[in-house]
């Protein structure tokens, strides 16, 4: 579990709470002013917001820097080297939606038990808690959806690939492989 | 071309995927109403986020899964950002398929 905890404790550039907050009610305004706006953008986590115009915590800051937010890419390279650590810590690692003892996701709750009856130790990280990772997972995978399946340090798929690869007898073949390896 | 109102998203699925990957088959079927309870769908109140998707198309020989459920994700990355959610994706080849229907 040590690196599910280590995940949540990123140093995040920005409040991620105020940037979930800001997701919850999604202000096109938000993605209208990144594309059109090349300012620094800053998350600030007060309440004396000096643009009260944009209530969730969002502020555009002109001239003073204050937060690190230029682009749309959630995967900063600091994330993209916590990720590369952590698919590599397990030989089965698996990004879903919940926990594994309640998944949150029918798709994820099938690649669950199908590694659990397979009795294969594998490490289950909960991308509903951070969002910052969520998104950046999908660009780091290259995979829009949740779950995704790692092993031995490869993204494998998600369920439907899961599911088909259990029925075919190909993802015990690979999990032996990587076990024994 | 009917402005994107008018289209449901599973149309324009379809004819994204059509014209792309001159499909042989291909099915189109919502099911968000499957997952209406879910976490992250819940409190939202959108629509069509949840899609089965089967397609039988000869651009998949030679591909491995993944590669395949990318193609077809590359395809839908507009819908993918606008809400569509998660989608189910049977991707075979002709082959693939006349051996399964026997």
């Amino acid at each position: 579990m040590a690196f599910s905890s280590q995940l949540l404790a990123l140093p995040l550039p920005f409040s991620s709470r105020a940037y979930s907050r800001s997701l919850a009610n999604p202000v096109p305004v938000t993605v209208a002013l990144l594309q059109r706006h090349h300012r620094t953008i800053s998350f600030t986590n007060t309440n004396n917001n000096p643009f009260p115009y944009l209530d969730n915590n969002l502020a555009i800051t002109s001239g003073r820097k204050i937060s690190l937010i230029r682009c749309f890419s959630a995967l900063n390279p600091e994330l993209k080297t916590t990720l590369d650590k952590v698919v590599t810590s397990q030989k089965v690692v698996l990004f879903m939606k919940g926990t594994k003892e309640f998944p949150q996701c029918g798709f994820s709750n099938s690649v669950v038990q199908i590694l659990k009856s397979l009795n294969v130790s594998f490490e289950a990280i909960n991308i509903l808690e951070n969002e910052i990772l969520r998104q950046g997972l999908k660009e780091y995978s290259n995979w829009p959806t949740f779950p995704q399946l790692y092993i031995d340090g490869e993204f494998f798929g998600g369920c439907d690939i899961t599911v088909e690869a259990y029925r075919s007898g190909e993802l015990q073949e690979l999990l032996e492989k990587a076990m024994c390896s | 071309m009917a402005s994107r109102a008018l289209l449901s998203r599973a149309s324009r699925i379809k004819t994204k995927l059509e014209a792309a990957l001159q499909a042989a088959l291909l099915e189109v079927e919502d099911v968000s109403y499957q997952h209406a309870g879910h976490a992250s769908v819940k409190d939202s109140g959108a629509t069509e986020t949840h899609f089965n998707v089967k397609i039988v198309s000869s651009k998949f020989e030679g591909q491995t899964l993944v590669k395949r459920h990318r193609m077809v994700y590359e395809l839908l990355s507009d819908e993918l950002q606008s809400g569509l959610h998660a989608l189910s994706i049977t991707a075979k080849t002709p082959k693939e398929a006349a051996v399964n229907i026997k």
